[in-house]
């Protein structure tokens, strides 16, 4: 078949709208590449991203909320594109639920009484709970259930997995759900006041499916969520995050009614409303820590939480310069003319190291085992799109465990940086960077306050922790308290060549008691039956006399200083409450001190450690003795990473953290000395001087 | 008779000044390192390790010199000892610090241009040079070549090995160079030891000839022709 003579008319037009097309490429280029500037003393604005399509916000049965009226299932909604299941079976979805292989457990120094590497099976020092064991057969094996973690800890741990299906992968609300056993951690939840073990009632509850919005939505409201799940309104949950969106307004039965300007008239939500995008950090922040591209007020705590990783190590990714900060009142901060974090300043967001595995514009192209520096054909968008990898890309440092099959993934330093390019001052690089985490050097200081310490051995008159900060001189919810930042701790860690690096950290130490005969930690319930006698008419615990007698000062109460082990007696008091009233039969107590690795807050070069004899000299930065409490107790277990070690020193200004046992297999010239070298050094040394002068003294007094 | 016996030539007495002063800088450079905060004489650690780094090459090339020096010009044998220096000859020395020199006694051996290192001595070079001078240059270079040579310097031991051996190593070295120096004072008078090492001459009371008999060695044809008896004029 000819052409007829259209197409030869149509190539000017074609020529025209292509001219006009490159001019409106161009424009756009230089008013993107305008909005990438960095605006003044902030961080560039990140790259223009496409829109995510317009959607309908389906419940359950797949129908639109607007006809339904109830609550949004993400699993429908999202779900309709992408692999549902496929991203939910990550971790932070599954916190560690389907990470149950024993030998792996082991193989990562996790103690036997942790069920598994993440939040969800491992005990941490912090809430001193324990999440209940399957198979149990009595009531004082009862701890932290299912249900009541959702409560607590399902704000963060965003739906999915452990809210959706039973330890037998059966559907919460289903007909083939329900409890093995009478025990059945899944089904039942511990009273916080009476102690009973009450059954829970999935059908009133509903469940928690995966929260997308919370990641994915701008403007996620974490509080409102929070307030969801601690109120066991899991159905409702992902609703509650679009609180701020416009999108819902809370009714008056705990429920969310839809906003109907906020929908198009084809039942989709408007674009602008939603606004699905990539993770931004401020949506990481609402659950990792303090976190922001130009923030010159801190608010480290949101909807009466402390961030996690603000609160664990003090770090803030913030591009804004530390000496602009506002509030809260940063010590010497006149003279921190840098931002809180390098790499916030330069604009990085969280996802451009912990990606998406499988994000073809994000994932790492290369095989080291290979020895391949790309990797052609590793991914296809339409792939990534499909089941998008939520095992985003993560680091190996402590105290984190979870996910064990995929540690040190993500995008490290030397994947973007070239260090041996830019150490010129540096002599024996390559030593240096075998044995020091780049963070060692570049991580100087924290800036800001962290906790020190929280101790479940001892109770406050609130029932609960005795917590302690570094930092700041003043409580951390007092405007006028000054920030004042602290010196981090070293400590070797494995890195991904399975070289252990010396690497900076905070330290929380935690003082507890141990069940021997169970082989577990005693649960705080039962520490808490130690303690108290009751309640009064507030509901608030009551000291049992014994406690008072051996813990309280001349005024009668337990306060912070009190409320701590700095005598035999008071150990064996609450030795023998916990074996009289909580049926411990063997209690142990133990201090553990646990570091929280740091690898934000992250200083640029000016602000970097360059001076040789910061580590090479008798008092190297990296023998730092770190304060770990007011006062600990001596002769007890001292745990460290899962095992005994002798981290604890017991100075003249209070315990301090003593990495020598870490450190004997690093030798820092200038600063390790080998005491029979020195010793058989030094005495040659001074035999030869006095040698020289006793021999010379007698041939001057002989007269020779 | 006083005579000034010449005992170094110039080409030694730079070589030893030269070790000298390259060993004394090492020292200093290596205290520096090990002790960063009181010896910080050299600015940065890093600058003292490149002090020490260069300083400890020259020190070898030099000794190499020494060494293709003493093998050519068959000057090896000041440093080999004999039998007699590690018995009679190494306790007579000994006897004569320890008793001899506080009674005025002479030296049991004294120095000449043929002989210029007593029994003690001899057996002192032959441990440092065979045995502390290569010990330190082998953990030196090891632990100068760890960024080089990164799997033999693990093989060795590391850092956590050769550091400490190197430092009791210098300690060593530092003790020998307290002695060496106290043991100048030792010649006829306190500075006739240094003063040859300066000049090449020692000021002795003896002739050569007087100091081979009482080495208990043959003189040499020149000295017994210069000794020998003047026949009795027939009368």
């Amino acid at each position: 078949m000819f052409r007829d003579g259209k197409d030869s008319l149509k190539r000017p037009r074609i020529k025209t709208v292509g001219a006009v097309l490159l001019a409106l490429a161009g424009t756009l280029g230089v008013a993107f590449a305008i909005l990438g500037q960095s605006s003044p003393g902030g961080p560039p604005n990140p790259p223009a991203r496409l829109p995510h399509p317009a959607i309908p916000l389906l419940d359950e049965h797949g129908v639109n909320v607007l006809k339904s009226a109830g609550p949004i299932s993400t699993r429908k909604t999202c779900g309709d594109c992408h692999d549902y299941d496929f991203i939910a079976d990550s971790f932070h979805f599954q916190q560690g639920r389907t990470e149950t292989d024993r030998k792996l457990l082991t193989a990562h120094g996790i103690a036997e009484y942790n069920t598994s590497p993440g939040m969800y099976g491992k005990f941490s020092i912090l809430p001193n709970r324990q999440l209940t064991h399957l198979g149990i057969t009595k009531p004082e094996d009862f701890d932290l259930s299912t249900p009541e973690w959702l409560t607590k800890c399902g704000v963060c741990h965003t739906g999915g997995g452990i809210s959706e299906f039973d330890s037998e992968n059966r559907k919460y609300g289903t007909a083939e759900a329900s409890q093995t056993s009478p025990l059945d951690r899944d089904y039942n939840i511990r009273d916080a006041k009476t102690g009973q073990i009450l059954p829970w009632d999935w059908n009133k509850s509903g469940t928690a499916e995966a929260d997308c919005f919370l990641c994915h939505v701008p403007k996620a409201d974490r509080g409102a969520r929070k307030e969801a799940m601690a109120k066991g309104n899991f159905r409702w949950a992902s609703n509650a995050t679009l609180s701020e969106s416009g999108i819902v307004t809370k009714d008056e039965k705990g429920g969310f009614a839809y906003t109907a300007s906020a929908f198009k008239e084809d039942g989709t939500v408007k674009q602008e409303v939603l606004a699905i995008s990539d993770p931004t950090i401020e949506n990481c922040a609402q659950c990792h820590g303090f976190t922001a591209r130009n923030a010159t007020v801190i608010k480290p705590i949101q909807h009466a939480d402390i961030l996690r990783g603000t609160e664990k190590a003090g770090w803030i990714y913030n591009g804004a310069k530390i000496s602009d900060t506002t509030s809260p009142i940063i010590a010497g901060r006149e003279k921190m003319d840098f931002p809180w974090d390098a790499h916030a300043a330069k604009g990085l967001i969280c996802i451009d190291c912990h990606f998406s595995p499988n994000n073809p514009g994000r994932m790492i192209q290369s095989d080291s085992e290979k020895n391949l520096r790309y990797k052609p054909g590793q991914n296809d968008i339409a792939v990534y799109l499909k089941r998008p990898d939520h095992n985003f890309a993560r680091g190996n440092i402590p105290p984190e465990t979870v996910n064990m099959t995929r540690h040190d993934t993500m995008r490290g330093c030397a994947d973007c940086h070239e260090p041996e390019k830019g150490h010129a001052f540096l002599p024996y690089k390559s030593l240096h960077f075998k044995a020091l985490a780049c963070q060692t050097c570049h991580i100087p200081a924290v800036h800001f306050w962290a906790y020190r310490s929280d101790e479940w051995g001892a109770l406050m008159d609130t029932g609960t922790s005795r917590i302690t900060f570094r930092g700041i001189e003043g409580d951390i919810v007092d405007p006028s308290s000054v920030v004042t930042g602290y010196l981090p701790a070293y400590i070797p860690t494995k890195d991904a060549d399975g070289r252990l690096r010396i690497r900076p950290t905070n330290l929380i130490t935690g003082v507890y008691w141990f069940d021997k005969e169970k082989g577990r930690p005693v649960f705080t319930w039962q520490v808490q039956r130690a303690f108290f006698s009751g309640r009064d008419a507030e509901g608030a615990p009551i000291y049992r006399p014994e406690v008072l007698k051996a813990f309280a000062d001349k005024d009668g109460f337990i306060d912070r200083p009190q409320a701590v082990y700095d005598r035999p007696e008071k150990i064996a008091v609450v030795r023998g409450l916990l074996q009289k009233f909580a049926g411990v039969t063997d209690p142990e107590l133990r201090v553990e001190v646990a570091p929280w690795a740091m690898s934000h807050s992250i200083a640029g070069k000016d602000q970097a450690v360059k001076t040789c004899t910061a580590c090479h000299q008798r008092d190297s930065m990296l023998r730092r003795p770190l304060d770990l409490d007011d006062a600990l107790p001596d002769g007890v277990p001292v745990y460290y990473r899962g095992s005994q070690h002798a981290v604890v020193h017991h100075g003249k200004a209070g315990p301090v953290f003593d990495n020598r046992e870490l450190l004997a297999g690093y030798y820092l010239v200038g600063h390790t000395r080998v005491a029979w070298i020195e010793w058989t050094g030094w005495l040659t040394v001074i035999g030869a001087v006095l040698f020289s002068l006793v021999h010379g003294a007698l041939r001057i007094f002989g007269g020779k | 008779m006083d005579t000034r016996q010449p005992l170094y030539a110039l080409h030694e007495r730079v070589w030893h000044w030269l070790q000298a002063g390259a060993l004394l800088l090492l020292i200093l450079t290596g205290f520096a390192l090990h002790y960063p905060i009181g010896f910080g004489l050299f600015g940065s650690l890093a600058r003292a390790v490149s002090w020490h780094s260069w300083i400890g090459l020259f020190l070898v090339l030099n000794a190499f010199l020494g060494l293709f020096y003493h093998l050519t010009a068959d000057k090896f044998h000041h440093y080999l000892p004999k039998m007699d220096d590690f018995t009679g000859g190494a306790i007579r020395q000994v006897r004569f610090y320890l008793y001899g020199i506080f009674k005025g006694e002479p030296h049991p051996f004294e120095l000449d241009a043929r002989h210029k290192l007593n029994p003690l001595q001899k057996l002192t070079y032959l441990a440092l040079l065979n045995v502390l001078l290569p010990f330190q240059v082998v953990t030196g270079v090891l632990m100068w070549g760890a960024d080089r040579w990164p799997d033999l310097f693990a093989k060795m031991g590391g850092a956590r090995t050769l550091g400490p051996a190197h430092a009791l190593g210098a300690f060593l070295f530092t003790a020998f160079l307290i002695v060496h120096l106290y043991l100048t004072t030792t010649g006829e008078t306190p500075l006739s030891l240094l003063r040859a090492m300066i000049t090449g001459c020692e000021a002795s009371g003896r002739t050569e000839a007087q100091l081979d008999l009482a080495r208990g060695e043959e003189p040499s044809p020149e000295v017994q022709e210069e000794i020998a008896p003047t026949p009795a004029p027939d009368v």
